[in-house]
């Protein structure tokens, strides 16, 4: 049963994401991008990361959208008639040549949800992890232990990144931010 | 055919995805749409991460304090996807306060029109 909803909702992550590449007009391609962002969200949740899913509906698509909205409402919409993008075959060329060689890969990786995958089942790493976070740091959650506690300092890098793109995006934009 | 994308759907999705997104940041002219194709790509990307610590019918990352349960998901590509949603934000805000800047000084937003508009 699980699985169909995730079909499901992966068939209309492609569908909005297509539909997000071929509108012209940027307000219907930022609509949708908020769609196929939610549609994102969850199906991380169904892929048992729901940590994941509630930062991608939040900042996919909350903040994002917000902030995409709020850019066409400074610059323009482009205008004319046409509803379809003009399709460039050159991109879709190299494109379609990129998906080809990724997706001759997928024979080689281990199905979704294996439990044989080496990712889940390599005792050295995953499994210290989830044996000894609360013992390490009393956190329950691994994902949040991982975060905050063992890679603390990635944390306060990240940190450091939103600091700097906040002191670029006000230096970029001084003029209408000091008057 | 039918079979591989039954068992790699999730793999699948991402490479069509990813496809999709820098097919819209290189073939559309338009400067928010390139934005919007980066945010496709990176959120493709994070489907393969977050697929790839998947188990079938395991359950979260959440052990109780006495330990036990399971099997449970791989938190560490969830960790990582986190890190890297807050940088792609980050990264999406100074590009569009980069285009409202490129948009006030040259009226324009579309990448051929840009071209002529700075070849002058």
């Amino acid at each position: 049963m699980i699985e169909y909803v995730a079909y499901a909702l992966a068939v209309f992550v492609v569908l909005t994401a297509v539909a997000t590449a071929l509108l012209r007009d940027v307000l219907a391609a930022i609509v949708l991008f908020g769609a196929y962002s939610l549609g994102m969200a969850l199906l991380y949740t169904l892929l048992l990361a729901p940590d994941v899913g509630l930062t991608e509906a939040v900042i996919g698509a909350g903040v994002t959208t917000l902030l995409l909205l709020l850019t066409i409402a400074r610059t323009v919409r482009p205008s004319g008639d046409r509803t379809a993008e003009r399709v460039d075959p050159r991109a879709l060329f190299a494109c379609g040549a990129l998906a080809v060689v990724f997706g001759l890969t997928l024979p080689g990786l281990p199905a979704v949800g294996d439990p044989n995958a080496p990712i889940v089942s390599y005792e050295a790493v995953t499994g210290y992890y989830l044996s000894n976070s609360y013992a390490d740091t009393g956190v329950e959650n691994t994902v949040t232990a991982v975060l905050a506690a063992y890679r603390g300092f990635d944390t306060f890098g990240e940190a450091t990144v939103v600091f700097g793109a906040g002191v670029a995006t006000l230096v970029v934009l001084r003029r209408e931010v000091l008057t | 055919m039918i079979e591989l994308l039954a068992t790699r759907w999730a793999y699948a999705v991402f490479v069509f995805v990813m496809a999709t997104g820098l097919y819209v940041m290189i073939g559309s002219p338009n400067l928010v749409k390139k934005v919007i194709g980066l945010n496709l790509f990176q959120s493709a990307v994070f489907l393969f991460f977050v697929a790839s610590a998947y188990v079938a019918g395991g359950s979260p990352a959440i052990v109780p304090s006495e330990g036990g349960g399971g099997p449970y998901v791989s938190p560490l590509p969830h960790v990582i996807v986190l890190t890297a949603i807050v940088v792609g934000v980050s990264l999406t805000a100074v590009a569009l306060a980069l285009i409202v800047r490129i948009h006030r000084e040259y009226g324009t937003l579309d990448e051929s029109v840009l071209r002529e508009v700075t070849d002058e």
